[in-house]
């Protein structure tokens, strides 16, 4: 099996749905000849042609716009937003048309596409290439949100957001594109070669959407995250010793309920990790379905790990990250008998 | 004649109410359809209002300067009663009355609690137990059988009324899972100390060391003995289910059918259906048995031993083992084989209701040919159910469960559900039981066999 | 740079905000003499294949086809035969008619909202004759003749108007938020702007595709200023999009005249020039220079000649919806003033003159479209009106939003329909 990162992974799946299905048509900015600013499309132009992948304005209103028009036609946009901080233009089209055009229509006007973009700081990108902004579209109905965490999950959950019939925001944690994130920026990047979840098969594969992974088995508590955060919060509860069980989520709309509910039942201790800002973040949502679902075995308060409630700051970055620090303290409390 | 009331429509997206501005007819006059009666006023315009009718006003708001609220009466016309447009009822209250009744019908729907096995009623388990054991139910003559917190004898209750527990569980903190399992023991939390902030469940654990089995079994005071005398239905019921054990030598067997599929469809149609009855799986049930019959009529028969003439009927007219305040009683649905599933829920229905309320007739509870019993999401997972004299054939329906099952290799979880059927093995073998067992499977596992004609 | 000494900044003039004023308010009169109208006939007309530099000066002259003597003359006559005429004039008549009767049905209170397009049917009705049923329309709300043009059955309008029974689009819709794939009328946005990009890449889809159906995207003069505007404009003309963009500048958004979105600057036909796409400024009250100029756009597009922005310059003679009171904002008698008249006159009286029409078949045709309109009304009301529903089939609220139900709006919907039975 070859072993790939995240972007390599990314890009297979690209190729690979491209050539089942002649209307995939990938567009977002600087995608077209240069394969994109973290060369996740690098080569599709060559193969696939201009007419099929190509170049967009900096108009993140007109890219998502114009792929509601195509969609309209009938054939599939697999678009890309070069960052997630760069999708507020387009924040209009996928909220009032992306999101509700099969209801609105009555189902005579599905949506299928995939909106691409990376997202997540810890690479000095500053306020403006370092958001979470997922918790603005798991807001939204309509809308599917889907965020992988290894090259192997990157690769059947595009295949599957691809052939999904409903619009998927596909976030992907650039922080973790060439190599897995213990949350330690101080030590060498670990490459994705040397982690399991880098054995990517080639060909056609999907991993279902709506279904989150159990990556760590355990008993004494139940650790909810996604993205980037998968590995930092592996990273901490390895280094805590403690008997975690680590579930990453993959899909958070729609949630896998069933894994959360019987995993938290079991251990009857919740932490949630997300890099978002803290306040009507993903993690308020999982931590309310938490108390809802699993009231009555829940042993201590749900805890939530986030970033602050300010914007990315540049130089501060590791000071605002939801590090191993933060993670140590979040899991004492949660812990304490 | 007919008196229309025009109600002030919203006519501005959402105002409260509008200023009469003019009048442009009054009390007496006769206008036609469109006619303008007024001109009223909001904060967004002014609007003319016109007539959805022809007719004689009758009735006025108010002056002019008056406000009026969106959703009151601005005119009262009087019109052709004959003649009414079809469209006039329309603010008026009939369609709420219309729902009204279909209300109605829904809240049969789920009282009808003899065939309801779905998945999620069998999940909602340890939250509601309090909530069941309030609900009114019937006496029973059998001993109290276990020692669950809800049927703690009068004292000891009292000291656990709901309002005195909320004031103990106020002072008392605890985790939610602490509460839980002391919930489940039938602990009042007050009576836990603690060394700590709160009651953790190592308190709980010295608590039931020093309280032993008292926790469970004190206070619980011995009941009277009771005689009751054996009359009437009951009476009845005693006597043939005696006569069906002694002379009927029974054999039953229990099958195994998934129904996943049918859950699925079941759900589908309860969705779109509008102002039918929830169904539940007796009517597909019964569908299936009316297509599996005419393949083994000897199960659809009843049997004269003391003539030994066995009736095969051509009909299937389905007994249907009913729990009543007063007993069991079978109300009959006849010539089941005719009727659509929308149809056989809405009979259901109204016969198990009337028996329950001691409105049936009397020819509506006899001449089945064939009895279901259904006990819904308390069918246990198998039974051996009493053939109904002079029939010679009986199924039990056992609860619906999802199960981890195999198919074609896989392990999947699927909804399950046993039928237990009992036969006269004076008249029926085994093997037409097991064919007739096959045959039912073929329809119910497959929804879409079941449901074509 | 430099830093200017206090005493010449204290003297420098003052800076004043411009808030721009319509010429008329309530009370005034109007007057358009201001406004020039060129005369019928006097634009010149450039191949379809021209350069888009050449239809430049077209963006601040007028494109007109009818004179005063009703006659169709100059470059731009489409040289119609009186069948199609006819057929235009009675879809204008019918939709006027139909507009007429569902504001009353509101009034009445069978529904919640209407918006008449009265003083703009040309547009619609004549773009519909000009273009092949089978190419793809992104429509505002004001484009209502579009569909009646098209054959879309009138009680259907009207159910989803009472969002009904017979709604197709189950009640979920404002009314004239009207969808229709099979007549090639995409959904209608309430958040405006939204369809003039995508209508730019349905036709960039057929453009990949190889197709031979072309895109029209609407817009009105207000929503120009949204950024989908420019969104649309610049994919249009970077990857020379087989798409006709239409500007409807009524010039009225609401109570915001159309200087408010930039009209005292330059024409919306003008946008056209920065942008290098072709643009025309057409008398959308003269439903032959409607017809001229979009048959002009669609074989340029259909020939990968680029997209054409076209301004239809009308007035809007009602208010914008019934919730609102045009007497507020401006003279209630603006609209007989409008000097480019009345489309349904203009056309009627160009029949007369060419001696294809008479008065009675005039008022017959009136009687019939009165006609037609009250028994759609009649079967549609059938089915139900506003104030009746909202009760029955609480669940199909639930379905669409996605392809499945996901568990959770399961959850919600068994939520919803339990309150039902409280």
């Amino acid at each position: 099996m070859p072993t790939m990162n995240m972007i390599q992974a990314l890009n297979d799946a690209h190729k690979v749905a491209m050539r089942a299905d002649n209307d995939i048509v990938v567009f977002g900015e600087d995608i077209g000849f240069f394969g994109g600013v973290f060369r996740v499309t690098e080569g599709l132009q060559k193969e696939f042609g201009k007419t099929r992948v190509f170049d967009a304005p900096i108009s993140e209103g007109g890219i998502v716009a114009t792929a509601v028009g195509m969609a309209a036609y009938g054939i599939k946009p697999v678009i890309e937003i070069q960052f997630a901080d760069y999708i507020y233009p387009g924040y209009d089209q996928i909220v009032s048309e992306v999101a509700k055009m099969r209801y609105r229509t009555a189902g005579e006007w599905p949506m299928p596409m995939v909106i691409r973009t990376p997202y997540g700081g810890g690479i000095f990108g500053g306020q403006t290439h370092s958001q979470s902004p997922e918790s603005l579209f798991t807001h939204i109905a309509g809308l599917k949100v889907v965020i992988p965490s290894t090259p192997h999950d990157a690769k059947g959950l595009l295949l599957a957001a691809i052939e999904d019939p409903d619009p998927v925001i596909f976030f992907e944690p650039k922080r973790i594109y060439n190599g897995p994130f213990d949350g330690h920026h101080d030590r060498p990047v670990t490459p994705w070669t040397k982690h399991p979840a880098s054995d990517v098969p080639e060909g056609h594969y999907t991993v279902p959407l709506g279904k989150a992974a159990v990556v760590r088995k355990g008993h004494a508590l139940t650790v909810l995250a996604y993205g980037t955060m998968v590995h930092v919060a592996l990273a901490a509860v390895e280094e805590q010793g403690l008997d975690a069980e680590v579930i990453d989520l993959r899909t958070l709309v729609p949630l896998d309920i069933a894994t959360i509910k019987r995993s938290v039942e079991k251990t009857g201790r919740c932490l949630i990790a997300q890099e978002a800002p803290r306040t009507s973040g993903f993690a308020a949502e999982l931590s309310a379905l938490v108390q809802e679902r699993c009231f009555y075995h829940l042993e201590a308060p749900v805890e939530r790990v986030t970033g602050w409630d300010t914007p990315y700051p540049h130089a501060y970055e590791w000071a605002y990250f939801p590090g191993p620090k933060r993670l140590k303290r979040a899991l004492e409390k949660v812990m304490a008998d | 004649m007919a008196n229309y009331e025009f109600k002030l429509p919203d006519i501005g997206e959402g105002i409260a109410e509008a200023e009469i501005v003019a009048w442009h007819v009054k009390v007496g006059d006769v206008i036609g359809e469109d006619q303008q009666i007024a001109d009223m006023m909001t904060d967004k315009a002014t609007v003319e209002m016109e007539s959805p009718v022809a007719g004689k006003v009758v009735q006025l708001a108010g002056e002019v300067g008056d406000q009026v609220p969106i959703g009151s009466v601005l005119a009262v016309i009087e019109t052709d009663g004959a003649g009414a447009d079809v469209s006039l009822p329309a603010s008026g209250q009939d369609g709420q009355e219309t729902t009204a009744e279909g209300e109605r019908t829904d809240t049969v729907a789920m009282a009808d609690g003899a065939v309801a096995p779905t998945a999620a009623q069998e999940q909602a388990m340890p939250s509601v137990g309090e909530e069941r054991a309030s609900e009114p139910t019937p006496v029973r003559p059998e001993p109290v059988e276990g020692l669950s917190s809800t049927k703690q004898p009068q004292e000891r209750h009292s000291a656990s009324t709901s309002s005195s527990r909320t004031a103990g569980d106020a002072k008392v903190l605890a985790s939610p899972a602490v509460r839980a399992r002391a919930r489940d023991l039938g602990i009042d939390l007050a009576q836990v100390r603690t060394a700590s902030d709160r009651i953790r469940h190592s308190d709980l654990d010295a608590y039931l060391l020093y309280n032993g089995g008292s926790v469970c079994g004190r206070g619980l005071a011995p009941r009277q003995d009771e005689t009751i005398k054996v009359v009437g239905l009951r009476r009845k019921i005693a006597e043939n289910m005696a006569e069906a054990k002694r002379r009927i030598p029974h054999f039953t067997l229990v099958e195994e059918f998934d129904v996943t599929d049918l859950e699925d469809t079941r759900a589908m149609m309860n969705r779109d259906r509008g102002t039918n009855p929830k169904l539940t799986l007796l009517p597909f049930l019964i569908t299936a048995i009316s297509k599996a019959l005419p393949d083994w009529p000897m199960l659809n028969a009843t049997y004269d031993d003391d003539a030994s003439v066995i009736t095969r009927h051509g009909a299937l007219n389905l007994g249907m083992a009913t729990q009543t305040p007063n007993g069991l009683m079978v109300p009959v649905i006849r010539d089941a084989q005719a009727m659509s599933v929308w149809q056989l829920a809405t009979e259901a229905l109204r016969l198990a209701e009337a028996a329950r309320t001691g409105k049936a007739a009397r020819e509506e509870l006899s001449g089945s040919s064939i009895t279901l019993s259904s006990l819904g999401p308390m069918g246990g997972i198998t039974s051996t159910p009493v053939i109904n004299r002079p029939e010679v054939a009986i199924i039990a329906v056992n609860k619906v469960e999802e199960k981890v099952v195999v198919l074609d290799g896989e392990i999947e979880v699927r909804k399950r559900m046993n039928l237990s059927l009992s036969c006269d093995h004076r008249v029926v073998d085994g093997w037409d039981a097991a064919n007739f067992m096959q045959t039912l499977k073929g329809y119910i596992e497959n929804p879409i066999r079941l449901l074509s004609a | 740079m430099s830093d200017k000494d206090p005493a010449l900044r204290a003297n420098a003039p003052r800076l004043q905000l411009h808030v721009p004023e319509p010429l008329f308010r309530p009370g005034d009169t109007p007057d358009f003499s201001g406004i020039k109208v060129p005369a019928a006939g006097s634009a010149p007309r450039p191949d379809t294949s021209a350069p888009a530099v050449d239809t430049h000066p077209l963006t601040t002259n007028l494109v007109r086809v009818l004179d005063e003597q009703h006659r169709a003359v100059g470059p731009w006559d489409p040289k119609l035969d009186a069948d199609t005429l006819r057929k235009i004039l009675k879809d204008m008549v019918t939709v006027r008619v139909f507009d007429d009767r569902m504001y009353r049905s509101q009034r009445q209170g069978k529904t919640s909202f209407y918006m008449k397009c009265t003083g703009e049917e040309a547009i619609a009705t004549a773009t519909a004759a000009a273009l092949d049923r089978d190419d793809m329309h992104f429509p505002t709300y004001r484009q209502q003749g579009l569909l009646v043009a098209r054959g879309y059955p009138l009680a259907s309008m009207m159910n989803q108007i009472y969002s009904n029974k017979g709604d197709p689009l189950k009640g979920r819709q404002l009314p004239i938020m009207y969808s229709d794939k099979a007549h090639g009328f995409f959904s209608i946005s309430g958040n405006l702007g939204t369809q003039f990009p995508q209508a730019v890449g349905w036709a960039m889809a057929a453009a990949i595709k190889g197709d031979s159906r072309i895109c029209m995207g609407w817009i009105g003069d207000g929503a120009t200023a949204e950024g989908d505007f420019h969104s649309a404009l610049t994919f249009a003309a970077v990857y020379n999009v087989p798409v006709i963009l239409a500007v409807v500048n009524n010039q009225w958004a609401i109570s915001s005249f159309s200087g408010i979105a930039g009209a005292e600057r330059a024409t919306f036909a003008q946008r056209a020039v920065g942008y290098g796409v072709a643009g025309l400024r057409v008398d959308g009250n003269d439903a032959l220079a409607v017809y001229a100029a979009v048959q002009w756009s669609a074989e340029r597009a259909r020939t990968n000649a680029g997209p054409t922005l076209i301004e239809f310059f009308t007035y809007r003679a009602e208010g914008h919806s019934t919730s609102d009171d045009p007497s507020g904002y401006r003279p209630i008698d603006e609209a007989k003033a409008w000097p480019l008249g009345d489309p349904i006159e203009r056309l009627k009286a160009h029949l007369l003159a060419l001696d294809e029409w008479d008065e009675k078949r005039h008022s017959a045709l009136t009687a019939e479209a009165d006609a037609t309109v009250r028994a759609a009304q009649k079967e549609s009301e059938k089915l139900g009106i506003l104030p009746q529903q909202g009760k029955d089939n609480v669940g199909s609220m639930f379905d669409d939003v996605y392809s499945d139900v996901p568990w959770h709006i399961a959850e919600q919907r068994d939520a919803a329909l339990a309150e039902g039975r409280d």
